[in-house]
């Protein structure tokens, strides 16, 4: 019953955002089709595609090289090339802005290369654009690619190689396509990333959906616009999930029993080992080294100006405290979800649990465009509150929780609960003294990834903070977008800092359960 | 152990929570003041400080578009915390005023210090800084009596040379307002898309990064406010960039000139301290803040520009009156969005 109330009123929001699109003016649609739609449509999906084309061939030629070779310092990099996910991808692209900026330092190197007058791409663009998301993005396709190589029945390659396959086409026949469900979900992955990113959207001011929805709520005296494009876009995710799903059900590849057998990295010639970690180097670099090193670099120039921001702990105090509050609700809300999911599998429950993961679809201006809506028509008195900030977070964030949840609580066998029951345990001690104990590691780390998402949480923060209330990721905004790269530094280091153990948190769940699998 | 320090956590989290409902969100207590404010922070920071320094009112700023702003302002209604709304734009200005947002205020001798034209009737708002939209040209690569007109810039000769605003600043929103009263939206439209030609992909979303693509000799040329190009040369004296103010020939179409300002909102909750804002900043000491820190032309009459500028009287403005941006606002977004620009 809870559950159920729970997933309405997270699935309220978004509904009122439908029905004031659908009940819009059809002058605005006429607007935005003829001026926004097409060009926003090419926009994105050309983006999509193109990050997509590099994270694949980033993300598998690393994972190949990092599992099928052995050579110095090979663990120690497979804990590296994670590590561009602990950027936020608003600090990625304003780092970037920078270094491609005219006459910046990337265009004087590559002038001592293509002479004087070479001219480098500008951040603005689409080159720029695919850049930063790509660098970004590649460490999911890596990650899912990754396990699958180490998952791969190591004897379909033997078999191939010996009767005679060359090592390219045994890659490219039998390696690659075994591995494609994982590939599939990797790159829808970085593909939903790129489609609801704001941050760096807004700083290369590249023209996708997202960036446009916030546009327009800025821009114009009101939101009709901006929740028809919004029903567009969460159309266009809803149609692309579908797909997956449906992609994921048509190819999947069983394991035939006995034979398996774990591929064994080989060990590396030297050549092989300067080729192999020269790449590395430089994939590392331009997606983590030099943007923190940049940052570093800032914040130290910044501290030694005395420029840091006289409210510099208070922003970091509320950037704390709204992460830690909503991580705090979305596991309390998330417990009767996802208990539901795991223990009663009805088509209601589906329903309900399928309505908590739309926040999931929605990018941030959506998420708090649909909060505001909601919130200005039911219960105006909020607007302006903290409250209104948490219940957007909430929307937004509650299906990261749940997932991690829903699969902790899947490895528990309900048997457990059942004899506390048997035994005359009433509901809620059961779940105190047997259930939670059990769980309590997975739902921590999902309460430390809900945390860590608020951190970085920029769109719906600008839309709905109250006075008084800017964040770090706030911070970053307002002084980045003055080109202020010091002032912005210190704050961005902090929320790198803070995510990176949170990174390697997740890297670890992912080699567990490649370890449980095998 | 481990799960009871989770229990504590928990627990903790959940007071903090109930302190933070049963508490009005935001109650200050003894003088205090909350700005909305869509200038950007480092201009009107300074001036804050000083006022807070002078009056020992703490001010509560809160920095957003300036349309996001009037949004914000509508959707809070009466509960809304803020006291005064400060924005770049007249027009975003009087249309809080249309839409009851701001009150009439009484400010004795606001009529000698500001002039009527910077001002809204009954003053619910109130001119604090003009403001003129020039180019700003690279003295190495451009003569000055090479443009004579703003609309020149859409010729041919001036592709890949032109630096230009992107499509959400409100400065390139009340120039096309502005150029679409006098021209007509034909001959903006035309404009506008030979300028989208013409500047590629050097579209900036600040002044100022115009101004510093103009100085490193990026474009040739770039449309800005003025006192950005003041605010650079203070900064690098030998930067080779100067303004150029066009259509000032006879019955040309003028400068466009446009005023941030300030209003007291409608449901203000420290209105003594809101008025001692706005006497602050009309006062010969706040107006002089605004010249010499931030460039911008003083509105108050008795108080004078930086040296370094011209005065504002010695050149030709379009003959738009301020209140009327408000209302042109949206079509010129229409305008904007269908030629394309971005």
């Amino acid at each position: 019953m809870v559950a159920f109330i729970l997933a309405g009123l997270i699935t309220l929001p978004l509904l009122y955002v439908m029905v004031s699109a659908i009940t819009a003016d059809t002058a605005v649609w006429r607007r935005l089709w003829t001026t926004r739609i097409p060009e926003l449509v090419f926009n994105t999906f050309s983006l999509a595609a193109s990050v997509a084309v590099i994270d694949l061939v980033l993300g598998v030629s690393l994972a190949w090289i990092l599992t099928r070779y052995r050579f110095v310092g090979s663990t120690v990099w497979n804990w590296l090339i994670i590590l561009p996910l602990a950027i936020p991808s608003y600090v990625l692209a304003y780092t970037y802005t920078f270094l491609l900026q005219r006459n910046g330092p990337l265009e004087h190197a590559w002038q001592l290369i293509a002479g004087a007058d070479a001219q480098i791409f500008s951040p603005f663009s689409f080159a720029g654009a695919t850049l930063v998301m790509s660098i970004n993005t590649f460490p999911f396709v890596y990650l899912l690619a990754r396990s699958a190589f180490q998952n791969s029945n190591i004897s379909f390659e033997e078999a191939a190689r010996a009767t005679g396959a060359s090592p390219l086409r045994t890659f490219f026949r039998v390696s690659l396509p075994m591995i494609r469900p994982s590939l599939m979900a990797g790159l829808f992955l970085a593909i939903l990333y790129v489609a609801s990113d704001f941050g760096a959207m807004a700083m290369l001011r590249y023209q996708t959906f997202t960036y446009a929805i916030y546009q327009q709520m800025t821009g114009r005296f009101d939101n009709t616009a901006a929740a028809c494009l919004s029903l567009f876009l969460v159309s266009c995710t809803f149609i692309f999930l579908l797909g997956e799903r449906w992609f994921r059900k048509r190819s999947r590849f069983y394991q035939t029993t006995g034979r398996f057998r774990k591929p064994i990295p080989q060990a590396c010639s030297p050549m092989q080992t300067i080729g192999f970690t020269g790449v590395l180097v430089i994939v590392f670099a331009i997606a983590f080294g030099i943007p923190v090193f940049l940052l570093v670099q800032w914040t130290l120039d910044a501290l030694a100006a005395g420029e840091l921001a006289s409210g510099f702990m208070g922003y970091v105090w509320n950037s704390i405290f709204l992460a830690g509050t909503t991580a705090t609700l979305a596991i309390v809300c998330g417990i009767p979800l996802a208990y539901l999911a795991c223990r009663k599998q009805t088509w209601a429950s589906l329903l309900c649990i399928q309505g908590a993961y739309t926040g999931y679809v929605l990018p941030g201006p959506v998420a708090a465009l649909a909060v505001l809506v909601l919130v200005s028509h039911i219960m105006p008195e909020l607007y302006g509150t903290v409250l209104v900030l948490l219940i957007a977070y909430l929307v937004h964030f509650l299906p990261v929780a749940l997932q991690g949840m829903e699969s902790t609580l899947h490895q528990l066998s309900p048997n457990l609960e059942e004899a506390a029951r048997s035994l005359g345990s009433r509901s809620l001690r059961t779940f105190r003294t047997v259930t939670f104990p059990l769980v309590r590691g997975g739902f921590l780390s999902a309460w430390i990834l809900v945390f860590v998402q608020c951190m970085k949480e920029l769109p719906a923060t600008l839309l709905l903070r109250p006075v008084g209330f800017d964040t770090l990721a706030i911070r970053i905004w307002l002084e980045a977008s003055e080109e202020l790269y010091q002032l912005a530094a210190p704050p961005a280091l902090l929320i790198v800092a803070i995510t990176i153990p949170v990174v390697f948190l997740l890297m670890k769940k992912v080699q567990q359960t490649v370890t449980r699998k095998a | 152990m481990r799960s009871r320090s989770t229990a504590r956590i928990l627990t903790y989290s959940v007071c903090l929570i109930v302190s933070l409902l049963c508490g009005p969100p935001l109650s200050f207590s003894g003088d205090s003041l909350v700005v909305y404010s869509g200038r950007a922070e480092r201009l009107i920071k300074p001036v804050l400080d000083a006022f807070q320094a002078e009056s020992g009112i703490a001010i509560q700023m809160l920095t957003a578009d300036s349309t996001a702003l009037v949004n914000r302002l509508r959707m809070e209604g009466k509960r809304s915390p803020a006291d005064v709304f400060i924005t770049n734009d007249a027009g975003t200005l009087e249309r809080a005023r249309e839409l009851h947002l701001l009150q009439a205020t009484d400010i004795p001798g606001i009529e000698d210090a500001i002039p009527q034209s910077f001002r809204a009737p009954d003053n619910s708002w109130i001119g604090l800084s003009g403001r003129i939209w020039v180019v700003v040209y690279n003295t190495t690569m451009v003569k000055p009596d090479a443009l004579s007109s703003i609309l020149d810039l859409a010729k041919p000769q001036w592709k890949g040379k032109v630096a230009i605003p992107s499509a959400g600043s409100v400065y390139l929103q009340t120039g096309v307002s502005v150029i679409r009263e006098v021209k007509g939206d034909a001959a903006t439209k035309e404009f506008l898309r030979g300028l989208k030609d013409n500047a590629g992909t050097s579209v900036y979303g600040k002044n100022r990064q115009i101004v510093a693509a103009v100085a490193r000799g990026e474009v040739a040329v770039g449309l800005v406010n003025h006192y950005y190009i003041h605010r650079h040369v203070a900064k690098h004296p030998d930067a080779p960039i100067a303004q150029l103010l066009l259509d000032q020939e006879k019955n040309g179409m003028g400068l466009v000139l446009n005023a941030a300002g300030i209003g007291i909102t409608a449901h203000a909750k420290n209105l003594a301290q809101a008025k001692a804002l706005v006497r602050f900043l009309i006062s010969t000491k706040g107006q002089q803040m605004f010249a010499s820190v931030n460039k911008e032309y003083p509105l108050n009459v008795n108080v004078d520009a930086a040296p370094e500028l011209l005065p504002l009287k010695s050149f030709q403005v379009a003959n738009v009156p301020l209140s009327r941006l408000a209302e042109l606002r949206d079509p010129t977004m229409t305008v904007i969005e269908h030629v394309g620009l971005r």
